[in-house]
């Protein structure tokens, strides 16, 4: 019979303890996108000409990056190198112009409880990893746990709706309803690039588009998926609590 | 394989079934439109490895769902975006009891209730829609609506170019993103007679097999979790975490995505994998088999799994199932055993067990994982030198392939045109496994579910496209 209790006091802690602490990903890692200087306006191009999701677009003799649409495949950096590097960066969430007025709220709310916060997730249609890295979130390395913010069954209980996926015509009004079931104030976060912007999908018969299309989108999470780390970030970012080792996101 | 035969699609499916009557596995039966006129080609695998049935579907085509309830689904999509005419197609699977069969023989006063379940649930899991009856605890039939999640992606690929297109096969299966790439890629490589450099052959090996350990531990977490053995769960999670952790210091993805392209791989990655595999995969290797061994050395989890979920081998076969869950119920069905594109085949290693319920299921698992971490090691310990890549040609051709995910058997269809796919089919392992997850169900009871679920391992984003 295994002797749970030992083999867990045997495995030492692990948990990282970003977001109060530095943590980076290794250098191989493909987080972001860096449009280098200098480059030939060809090489940009073809580092536009290669983006499946087409998340580069050619401007004043450089290029911009559309982060919420990158799937960080690194086919810029292959093709173009003197154009675009891959950065192992991973606070890569993004928020609207404005401060949500129910970021706002949810962060007055909060405060005298501790900052504990609940999370409902919704799959709108997703390739399946965004999920296992949102389970990962709860695995001893991140433990979530430890910053407060618990899982939640009941949109009643939940501030933060965490939704997945491009939404599918069939998941658009589920993912209304569980929306609609939750109490004010609570606020979305669009986790992985198919969430964000719909990455490589467009709005067909089977595809309604990105959540900002349902709902209204409080913070997104690009990723192809996301790790879990730039998942933390986000939530840090949605619960407006950004701090010296977890930059505020990018307007 | 190319598929090459070209007859009328009422021979071809006479064909398929004579050769599932002599003993041949019904895999697959998928359509291609040109234009008006649509193809089906019946998919077998028997001694001879797979076999392919090409028919034109014109004058319309006799269902042999009744002899092949394997058919059944893929005629259903066929008819539903084809539009197919199948003569005689069933309203149901033919080998299940169709809805409410068991209302007659409960006898009258018992009501049944429908119990609509998902396809928002709880936890963090994938959306799906379970259609429930039951008479209190006990399941009486389940019948799962699929295709919640369908996002098109196999209309996605048309026209992408080859380059790129693997990118789109990964967002069939995000999470066995290895397994879908390579696939995708050994069907163009097939249509294109194009042969892997070795070096990229043992590399491709190396990320599958990762991929199958950590989707196995993935499962088997979970069937931790729905026993509430909490310290077992996070146990096999964080090893689940350290493979994505190796994964993305030697390939840049955790789960190896942007890395398997048409040709073999797009960068060399022998250097740093070799590298962190000498760093890592001991210790990997080493947490991951103690937190299984933890796991089935824990009695009360183990009670929960024995008996739960049972499938006999018989349906197992009539449905078409694969994998896990086919190996499970003793039924063999591992590509690796057959395939050449692999660099280390298993050589007659296939993990089976006879039991048929969510134990056998996850037992199968955790041997596997075992075998995987001896896969990765050979193709490592002696890795070819050379390219990593074959150069591609522009060409026509069409071809099927196959590649053991981690839920099993997964099958590709791709026809290419002017350099880029015009149509591609996917057969997943969890599509050919979901309809056995109704007949595992009755007698069993509710809280049963989340076991049997889990021991299943479906992706449903695969099933659904």
């Amino acid at each position: 019979m295994t002797n749970w209790i030992w083999r867990g006091l045997r495995g030492g802690i692990l948990a990282t303890r970003y977001p109060f602490e530095a943590e980076a990903m290794p250098p191989r890692y493909r987080g972001g996108v860096q449009v280098l200087d200098g480059a030939a306006l060809e090489e940009y191009r073809r580092g536009e000409e290669a983006c499946l999701p087409r998340a580069l677009t050619l401007e004043g003799g450089g290029a911009r990056v559309d982060r919420g649409r990158c799937i960080q495949c690194g086919q810029c950096q292959r093709v173009a190198p003197n154009a675009y590097r891959m950065t192992p960066e991973f606070e890569l969430a993004l928020v609207p112009d404005e401060v949500t007025a129910a970021r706002e709220r949810l962060r007055a709310r909060v405060a005298p409880l501790g900052r504990s916060v609940h999370l409902r997730h919704v799959d709108a249609g997703s390739d399946a990893s965004c999920e296992q890295e949102l389970q990962a979130l709860f695995n001893p390395f991140y433990d979530l746990q430890r910053l407060g913010i618990f899982l939640t069954a009941s949109p009643r209980h939940a501030d933060v709706l965490v939704v997945t996926g491009v939404v599918t015509t069939a998941m658009a009004d589920p993912l209304r309803l569980t929306f609609e079931a939750m109490p004010e104030p609570k606020i979305v976060m669009a986790v992985g690039t198919s969430a964000c912007s719909g990455g490589i999908f467009a709005a067909d018969g089977d595809v309604v588009g990105p959540v900002d299309r349902v709902l209204p989108v409080d913070v997104r999470v690009p990723g192809s998926p996301p790790a879990p780390l730039a998942i933390i970030h986000g939530l840090w970012v949605a619960l407006g609590r950004a701090t010296a080792h977890a930059r505020e996101a990018v307007r | 394989m190319t598929a090459a035969s070209r007859l009328d699609a009422r021979e071809a499916a006479r064909m398929a079934v004579e050769r599932v009557r002599s003993g041949a596995r019904f895999c697959w039966l998928y359509a291609d439109a040109r234009g008006e006129a649509v193809r089906l080609t019946y998919v077998t695998d028997g001694d001879d490895g797979l076999e392919a049935f090409t028919g034109a579907a014109g004058a319309g085509v006799d269902s042999i769902a009744e002899r092949v309830p394997a058919a059944y689904w893929h005629e259903r999509e066929a008819r539903d975006r084809f539009g197919v005419a199948f003569t005689g197609l069933p309203d149901a699977t033919p080998a299940l009891p169709p809805p409410s069969a068991d209302r007659l023989r409960r006898g009258q006063g018992e009501e049944l209730s429908v119990v609509l379940y998902g396809p928002v649930r709880s936890g963090i899991v994938e959306s799906m829609r379970w259609i429930i009856e039951t008479a209190g605890e006990d399941f009486v039939h389940v019948h799962p609506a699929i295709y919640a999640k369908r996002r098109g992606v196999e209309e996605r690929f048309a026209g992408v170019p080859l380059e790129v297109a693997p990118l789109v096969a990964e967002h069939v299966s995000g999470a066995t993103a290895a397994s879908h790439a390579t696939a995708f890629s050994r069907a163009v490589e097939d249509a294109l007679d194009l042969e892997v450099p070795p070096r990229a052959r043992a590399l491709r090996s190396a990320l599958v097999e990762l991929e199958r350990v950590h989707q196995h531990l993935d499962a088997l977490a979970k069937l931790a979790e729905d026993g509430s053995l909490a310290i077992g769960a996070a146990q096999l999670l964080a090893a689940k975490e350290r493979v994505h952790r190796l994964l993305a210091e030697a390939t840049g993805s955790r789960f190896a995505r942007g890395v398997i392209c048409v040709g073999g791989l797009r960068d060399d990655l022998a250097p740093p994998l070799l590298e962190a595999a000498e760093r890592g995969l001991d210790e990997v290797e080493r947490h991951a088999v103690a937190a299984v061994e933890g796991f089935f050395g824990t009695q009360s989890s183990m009670d929960r799994l024995i008996g739960t979920g049972r499938l006999a081998p018989d349906i197992v076969r009539e449905l078409g199932g694969v994998g896990p869950v086919a190996r499970g119920s003793g039924v063999s069905c591992d590509a690796r055993l057959r395939d050449g594109w692999l660099y280390t085949p298993l050589q007659g290693d296939e993990a089976l067990a006879d039991g048929g319920d969510a134990y056998a299921r996850a037992r199968v698992r955790a041997v596997e994982m075992r075998r995987s971490f001896r896969l990765i090691r050979n193709a490592l310990d002696s890795i070819p030198d050379g390219p990593v890549r074959s150069s591609v040609p522009v060409r026509e051709g069409s071809a099927i392939a196959r590649v053991e995910s981690p839920q099993g058997e997964l099958l590709y269809y791709v026809r290419l045109e002017g350099g880029a796919p015009a149509r591609v089919a996917i057969r997943s392992a969890s599509f050919a496994n979901w309809p056995l997850f109704v007949p595992s169900l009755p007698g069993n009871i509710f809280t049963d579910f989340s076991f049997i679920e889990h021991s299943f391992g479906l992706i449903h984003a695969e099933t659904d496209r």
